[in-house]
């Protein structure tokens, strides 16, 4: 009904800008979107920092006039600092020793001094404690802090969901476009291909492969792409196709484009919006499965922080309800960001204006 | 319409071979198989036996492999590892013979036929005369050609020795509908299946039902509230149930009502209490008890479906309100009840009556997820579990029952497409 309504422009200059600018200045008036989005973006940028605010490794150890600097340059043995501890320093006893002692030597530890690694076998460390001030979210059945965990598996998730989503998006976009582009038999192939392949359930061949080769975190990427391209491939398809038999086209062609140029300046830019509509579902998504994933023990290898594995043991020690209610509520936050960002998104790309007429 | 349907359903056959063949080869080529696994625990046995018993040489002597040539021979015939995958696959469908009963025979060089063993038939032992003819063996039984023995040789010596096999074919598989016996249950896959997939259905029954009756009518009226205060809380839920999966909610109603560390309301998991309890209710108790374990699954079932159904019910009936045909109706004097209830919500539920194909498979194949967690031996969990077994009888059963309930679902989802939206028209 958008046609019978005339849009007030109050600001002039606003007729002038591309299509994406006035997009995005749309998605900056969606307030709970744009702010979920910068919420999230500087949370997954400070995420690659982690080591320098959770860690249990010291930022700066000063001993016997020599500096160092474990947080960066990694394993130093227990002796190297005259402590005797089985393996690595520990860093955390080594501070108070000095303190106590008052010896020339000190350290700078992280502003939280917990590593998602370190368990029960590091001294002073204890299964099943409950939150304190100390351990913020307690820890697990094998005296892993469970917040130290948290943080370093929201990285690992996010990171999982945007290399696959950004694969899935190469591999559809370059398939799907080109099926619905060129059809004839090249089209053809492929749908009986595409229908054999979302015939399977997916999540159990995902489960059989993996029981198969042990992935990490690239080969599950792998895994999960070559499952589930399907989607996008035939959104785009259905895109490409529609697209094509437009006058815009027709024109480009008769004017002597050529194939490739018509697919990416002229079409592509007009089938974008769902796709990038779709996008942060893709996300919640990749983000859901991760986890799944990871709970049926079919993700990412055991030591790897997860929100997934932590799920698992959490419900197989359900009267420690820190150990469950700790890696859905990570879960939830980020979901409910990536959520509101897709709201926004949409908002802003494909408005929908439902009148009344009454 | 009538050919477009039946097109749809012959177009299921190559679908079906097609996605069965693929899991098929994984599962065949996949190191760590059922074969492998099963010399593994005998090798396994064999050594902590040779380890009591003072390790006698001869079991050992094999290289590493204690199990002898024929048990390993043995071994493949049973998982059909001594056939190339092909002849596997269209052995499993069911459209080429299966070797059942085989029984070596020897035949020393010079000699045309040999007597051979078959087993016993009417309390004497059945003997049947294999015949060579140059390379090829038949099976004379009491004086006349076998109808069913046959005969083949395995391996010829240096010395012209033939050792044969003497075995009856039978044809049955996947096509005539044998799914074979689960490796771990060691039962026919339709019996260990039946049980758990009417726990499944009850789940998804329940679940969909519920799902349904809640997010229709809470559609409707979001729209019809569209912006007021209702529709914004009911948006923020909506969000919340969005935002964690079913069975992660599932598992911190558990940890809230499951008595761990809280309140303790629910039971913490199984479809019913535990067999000696379970058998001494009465009917009533009985059904109070399922109902006790079932609410929990149930809702964590059908919270999943919760926020999709709602928004697609929601913006379905608002797009249908801003058509055209709305402002005529309402021009032509019709109430507004009129309008919505019989204008504008018939042509909304049709993205929803469209996906009762899809729905159909989710409430069959259960939910790994929600099974796992609430600890149910529904069909899901017995497909996962099969994985981690290597059972691939179950396994691939799984996979055929999901496969065909989704692409029947497909077909059903365009009958009802075509059924509630007269103007579409399948060609």
């Amino acid at each position: 009904m958008s046609i019978f309504r005339k849009k007030k422009i109050q600001d002039p200059r606003e007729i002038s800008l591309s299509i994406y600018k006035k997009r995005w200045l749309k998605f900056k008036t969606m307030k709970r979107g744009y702010y979920s989005f910068i919420i999230l973006i500087i949370l997954y940028a400070l995420s690659f920092a982690l080591p320098l605010f959770i860690n249990n490794r010291a930022l700066l150890v000063k001993y016997e006039g020599h500096y160092y600097f474990p947080a960066f340059a990694g394993y130093y043995p227990g002796e190297k600092f005259n402590q005797d501890v089985p393996g690595e320093a520990n860093y955390r006893l080594l501070s108070e020793q000095w303190e106590n002692s008052g010896s020339e030597n000190w350290l700078v530890m992280p502003p939280y001094p917990f590593g998602p690694f370190e368990d029960i076998t590091v001294k002073g460390n204890a299964m099943y404690e409950p939150p304190s001030r100390q351990h913020w979210l307690g820890t697990d059945d094998t005296g892993r802090d469970v917040f130290a965990r948290l943080c370093y598996a929201f990285n690992i998730s996010i990171s999982f969901a945007l290399i696959l989503a950004i694969l899935n998006y190469i591999i559809g976009i370059s398939i799907g476009g080109a099926m619905g582009y060129f059809g004839g038999k090249f089209d053809l192939i492929f749908q009986r291909f595409i229908e054999i392949w979302s015939s399977l359930p997916m999540l159990f061949v995902i489960i059989i492969i993996a029981s198969i080769i042990r992935p990490n975190f690239f080969i599950l990427i792998l895994i999960y792409t070559l499952v589930n391209w399907i989607g996008m491939t035939y959104l785009m398809r259905a895109e490409f196709y529609r697209e094509k038999s437009k006058d815009y086209v027709a024109a480009a062609l008769s004017m002597g484009q050529s194939n490739l140029k018509v697919i990416f300046k002229h079409i592509l830019p007009n089938s974008l919006v769902p796709v990038i509509t779709y996008f942060p579902f893709a996300i919640v998504g990749y983000i859901s499965a991760l986890v799944g994933l990871d709970y049926l023990g079919f993700g990412l290898p055991p030591p790897t922080p997860s929100w997934g594995q932590m799920l698992d043991i959490g419900l197989q020690n359900m009267s420690k309800w820190w150990m469950v209610f700790s890696p859905v509520g990570a879960q939830f936050i980020t979901l409910l960001l990536v959520v509101f960002i897709g709201e926004g998104v949409r908002e802003a790309f494909d408005p929908k204006v439902y009148s009344r007429l009454r | 319409m009538t050919t477009y349907f039946l097109r749809r359903m012959l177009l299921m056959i190559p679908t079906f071979i097609g996605s069965t063949l693929i899991v098929f080869t994984i599962l065949q080529l996949a190191p760590g198989g059922p074969l492998e696994q099963t010399i593994q625990r005998i090798q396994m046995g064999a050594a902590a036996q040779g380890e009591t018993a003072g390790s006698t040489s001869d079991v050992m002597s094999g290289g590493g492999s204690v199990l002898p040539e024929s048990a390993l021979k043995e071994l493949k015939r049973f998982y059909g590892f001594d056939k190339p995958i092909w002849q596997r696959y269209l052995i499993w469908l069911g459209v080429y013979p299966r070797e059942v009963k085989h029984r070596d025979f020897t035949l020393v060089p010079g000699e045309t036929e040999v007597i051979a063993r078959a087993g016993k038939k009417d309390g004497q032992v059945w003997r049947v005369t294999v015949v060579r003819n140059g390379d090829e063996y038949s099976v004379i039984d009491e004086g006349t050609f076998s109808e069913v023995w046959r005969a083949k040789a395995e391996t010829v010596d240096a010395d012209g020795t033939v050792h044969g096999v003497i075995f009856q074919t039978e044809t049955s598989g996947i096509m005539t509908g044998n799914l074979g016996e689960s490796y771990t249950y060691q039962a026919p896959v339709t019996e260990v299946m039946k049980p758990r997939f009417k726990i499944s259905l009850f789940f998804g029954l329940t679940g969909m039902f519920l799902s349904y009756i809640v997010c229709i009518p809470l559609g409707i009226r979001k729209a019809l509230l569209h912006g007021s205060p209702f529709d914004f809380i009911s948006s923020v839920i909506i969000f919340v149930a969005y935002s964690i999966p079913g069975w992660a909610m599932g598992g911190v109603f558990l940890v809230l009502f499951g008595g761990g560390s809280f309140w303790n309301i629910f039971p913490l998991g199984g479809f019913h209490s535990p067999t000696e309890i379970w058998e001494a209710l009465s009917l009533w108790g009985k059904i109070l008890d399922q109902l006790h374990h079932a609410i929990l699954p149930i809702f964590a079932w059908s919270i999943g479906s919760f926020a999709g159904l709602t928004v697609l019910m929601k913006n379905g009936l608002l797009e249908n309100l801003s058509q055209d045909y709305i402002r005529t109706a309402f021009a032509k004097g019709l109430s507004e009840k009129r309008v919505v209830w019989v204008h504008a919500i018939r042509n909304s539920v049709i993205p929803i009556a469209s996906g009762i194909g899809g729905v159909i498979g989710v409430v069959i194949a259960g939910s790994y997820f929600i099974e796992k967690v609430f600890n149910i031996d529904g069909f899901g969990k017995l497909g996962y579990q099969a994985i981690l077994d290597r059972d691939y009888p179950i396994t691939l059963a799984f996979l055929v029952i999901v496969v065909v309930i989704r692409l029947v679902g497909n077909i059903i989802s365009d009958i009802a497409l075509a059924t509630v939206d007269p103007r579409i028209r399948f060609r």
